[in-house]
């Protein structure tokens, strides 16, 4: 079954838009080479048809993912970013975890455990913990700003495609999700050993990473691409 | 080289990495975004293999040697991966041994096996089952960071127990050589090329 489907690209050609595909050895214009897009999995010439809001145009060859066309996906992401950015200075400039004793807190804030790790011989966990903690997410987040605001207002910016290009380069390494859940893991661990004290700026981490997640999900690599074609074009 | 009828390659048209932009086989950089252009990436099965080879050699040190070391009233006690998973069993913290186990040991052989198993069905030419590898390195993709959970469970309680200063703890050399298998394998399976899973046997029959 899966064997057919994958030699059957011509055969399957209903669930592309055959019309407009020209046979093999026909050479391609410019305008139909814009119009048509390879699948970055499996290599598949597709038509780029325009999406209705809500649909996804999936590879009929692979089953990878071409485009997703989210309602209002640029608003969204604004929407969420500018929660991040509320959100990002209580993450840093307040208390993250600590201990109290005798009716005094001891606490670390975010970019101080850094420094502690720095300070104790730790230093490639202080670094690990800097650049993928602290740094990335924070210009991850400048880089949706830079990207979503100047395309809401339908105006090109000289930052627009740098900024896409290290906002999907550099959006893999992401792992404040992952760094969420090591601090629940290292929470229980230690709290066999000690009362531990969560400050606000733990609260305050998980709902900038969610906004951070939340604000890059909506921008399907695709459209943000022609929406950047857009304005750039103007 | 041919490529499979259908396929941009087959048509002398290369996909930007970056923005999926087509561009005309031989133009060095993308119009729209001006990253680099290249049809396939060749030489990416041996890239991917070397790294394959340097976590996997990495591992070893990650698991034998000591994550970190806790230090109480003049007892040091080291624990390696798997002893924090047993400790967590044996006090009864079930979903916290789940969590490191699958973390720590599951994801990353799973994914270097994976990756291990795709360079080699890519460098044979394997034209069979193209489906299930593409979904295989899909999974290997998205759950490489998860591996990080460790590393960074580590550095929180360094960090949480330096400041209480009743016990000291010393993360391990593991620790290091742990980020280092879990950099390796998300730079083997981002360098990766899926398409070359698709561009076996052009023109066979399968
Ligand atoms: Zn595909
Ligand atoms: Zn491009």
């Amino acid at each position: 079954m899966l064997m057919a489907n994958e030699q059957g690209m011509g055969r399957h050609s209903s669930l592309r838009n055959s019309t407009s595909v020209p046979k093999d050895g026909m050479e391609l214009t410019k305008d139909q080479i814009d119009r048509q897009i390879a699948c970055h999995e499996c290599d598949a010439l597709l038509d780029l048809k325009p999406l209705t809001k809500g649909q996804r145009a999936v590879c009929p060859r692979c089953g990878g993912l071409i485009q997703v066309a989210r309602d209002d996906h640029l608003t969204r992401a604004l929407a969420f970013a500018i929660s991040g950015l509320l959100l990002l200075p209580i993450a840093n400039a307040y208390p993250f975890l600590g201990f109290e004793r005798g009716g005094l807190e001891n606490m670390f804030r975010l970019p101080q455990a850094a420094q502690i790790l720095f300070q104790n011989d730790a230093q490639f966990l202080g670094i690990i913990i800097l650049v993928l903690i602290v740094v990335l997410p924070a210009v991850l987040l400048a880089l949706v700003l830079g990207l979503v605001i100047p395309l809401i207002r339908g105006r090109n910016a000289p930052w627009l495609i740098p900024a896409g290009r290290l906002l999907y380069g550099m959006n893999t390494w992401n792992m404040v999700e992952v760094f969420v859940l090591g601090v629940i893991v290292s929470l229980v661990k230690i709290m066999k050993l000690a009362t531990v004290v969560i400050g606000i700026s733990f609260w305050a981490y998980i709902g900038f990473a969610l906004c951070l997640i939340g604000a890059i999900s909506h921008l399907d690599r695709l459209s943000v691409w022609q929406a950047i074609d857009r304005v750039s074009s103007r | 080289m041919s490529f499979p009828a259908g396929t941009a390659a087959a048509r002398d048209l290369a996909s930007c990495h970056t923005c999926w932009k087509l561009v005309a086989v031989g133009s060095p950089r993308c119009p729209r975004c001006n990253a680099r252009v290249h049809l396939r990436a060749h030489d990416c099965v041996t890239r991917t293999v070397a790294l394959l080879i340097t976590a996997t050699i990495l591992y070893i040190p990650a698991n034998l040697l000591p994550i970190m070391t806790t230090e109480t009233l003049g007892v040091s006690q080291d624990s390696t991966i798997m002893g924090g998973v047993v400790l967590f069993w044996k006090m009864g913290s079930y979903p916290i041994a789940g969590i490191i186990f699958f973390a720590s040991v599951m994801i990353p052989v799973g994914k270097m096996l994976a990756l291990f198993a795709l360079s080699w069905s890519v460098w044979r030419k394997r034209a069979t089952q193209r489906h299930q590898r593409t979904v295989l390195y899909r999974i290997t993709e998205f759950v490489g960071k998860w591996s990080m959970i460790d590393v960074f469970v580590v550095a929180v309680m360094v960090a949480l127990i330096r400041l209480g200063g009743v016990l000291t703890i010393q993360p391990g050399i593991a620790a290091l050589a742990f980020a280092g298998v879990v950099a390796f394998t998300m730079v083997a399976a981002q360098g990766f090329d899926s398409r070359l899973i698709w561009d076996a046997g052009a023109g066979e029959d399968e």
